[in-house]
């Protein structure tokens, strides 16, 4: 009786978790797991063994499966950059946690976190429409710049922390040039070969915009994003930007190469 | 060599499910305990582990779904029965006749080794 009741117990738990499989396998398997567990519990119950320790062997095994299943619905080119993202930013979590002085807020894991996955899964988006490796590789330049860029303007500020330099708003004007451009030139080498070379000449301009508007403040810079490279100084904050631009071009430089092979193909 | 381009190398589930079905169609649970008695209790597969390469060896081709039916052993509930294909029968021979090739040559190799050659 004790038995019984105790199977009925774990089968009603069972079927609960079956619910967290997706729709389709749920619909052809649940039933059927469903069955085996009871047959399973039963053989041990007329065996006279424990069904409790068994059971949450069974609970964790068909939980590993659950999170399978789940995993192969969801589509490869969000999957990688998922994974991706989940370990890099195990780094920052151990850091967090082990790393004296490292302590991030979780809003930075969150915008570290978004930032990750919007790099990887926009690559994973433009460089799966063409097999093209100097294109691919083209893409991927672009997306580790932007990405950098974007770290360096977020995380410590390419001006440094200066509050009487607002510049990060025009880096995302950089970020926006390049967003707006690839949907314009629908992502085609050539086009894009334009929108690096624009984003190169946006990059270039903050510095010169914060040396016209911010003339006393940026010549007291103390800090830029890379103070081990540069002198604290107005070069300093030009050769910080200096870095992306020249990442820009090599990328733009790819994209005519890729174009140009491309072309050859064609023809 | 042309059968193992066409029949690439079985998961250790997939093998032990193609050899529990080959002789008879079986439901879940008679899988898992022929699995288990096959292998001498070495490999035990939860139903998770299970279902999830049924569903799999079924997309594949390799097994169906056999009607549903009740076990004579079993208590009285109907259970979903599962079959080997022609093609699961194939991919099972080929991946016999690579382990009795892989038998072979260690067999041979340990001759040569206990000869000195």
């Amino acid at each position: 009786m004790g038995h019984n009741q105790s199977i009925r117990r774990f089968r009603n738990w069972y079927g609960t978790l079956l619910r967290l499989y997706p729709k389709p396998y749920r619909e052809r398997f649940a039933e059927p797991m469903e069955q085996t567990f009871n047959d399973l519990l039963q053989e041990r119950a007329k065996e006279g063994k424990g069904s409790f320790g068994f059971a949450l062997w069974i609970f964790a095994e068909t939980f590993a499966g659950i999170l399978r299943e789940t995993l192969m619905t969801i589509p490869k080119h969000i999957l990688r950059p998922a994974l991706l993202t989940a370990i890099i930013m195990l780094f920052p979590i151990f850091g967090s946690l082990y790393v004296d002085d490292w302590n991030w807020h979780w809003y930075s894991f969150v915008f570290a976190g978004s930032l990750l996955f919007s790099a990887a899964l926009g690559y994973e988006l433009v460089a799966r429409r063409m097999s093209n490796k100097t294109y691919r590789l083209a893409v991927g330049v672009a997306v580790i710049s932007a990405f950098a860029m974007n770290w360096a303007n977020f995380a410590v500020g390419i001006f440094g922390e200066f509050d009487d330099i607002p510049t990060k708003p025009f880096y995302w004007g950089v970020i926006l040039i390049g967003l707006i451009g690839a949907a314009v030139v629908r992502f085609r080498p050539r086009g894009m070969m334009y929108v690096m070379a624009a984003m190169a000449i946006a990059q270039m301009t903050v510095p010169v915009i914060a040396l016209i508007v911010w003339p006393v403040e940026i010549r007291h810079l103390r800090h830029v994003a890379f103070p081990m490279l540069f002198a604290p100084t107005v070069a300093g904050a030009f050769g910080a930007n200096a870095i992306f631009a020249a990442l820009f071009i090599a990328s733009a430089l790819l994209f005519r190469r890729a174009g140009a092979h491309l072309k050859a193909q064609a023809v | 060599m042309a059968k193992s381009t066409t029949n690439p190398p079985l998961t250790p589930a997939v093998l032990h499910i193609l050899l529990a079905l080959s002789e008879q169609e079986r439901h879940g649970y008679g899988i898992m305990k022929m699995v288990e008695s096959d292998s001498q209790g070495k490999v035990k597969m939860g139903p998770g582990t299970l279902y999830g390469s049924l569903g799999r060896m079924i997309e594949a081709g390799l097994i169906r779904e056999s009607d549903k039916k009740i076990d004579p052993e079993m208590d009285d509930e109907r259970r979903v029965y599962y079959k080997i294909t022609a093609l699961g029968q194939t991919a099972l021979d080929a991946e016999l006749q690579r382990y009795r090739e892989v038998i072979a040559v260690a067999k041979r190799k340990s001759r040569s080794a206990a000869y000195g050659t």
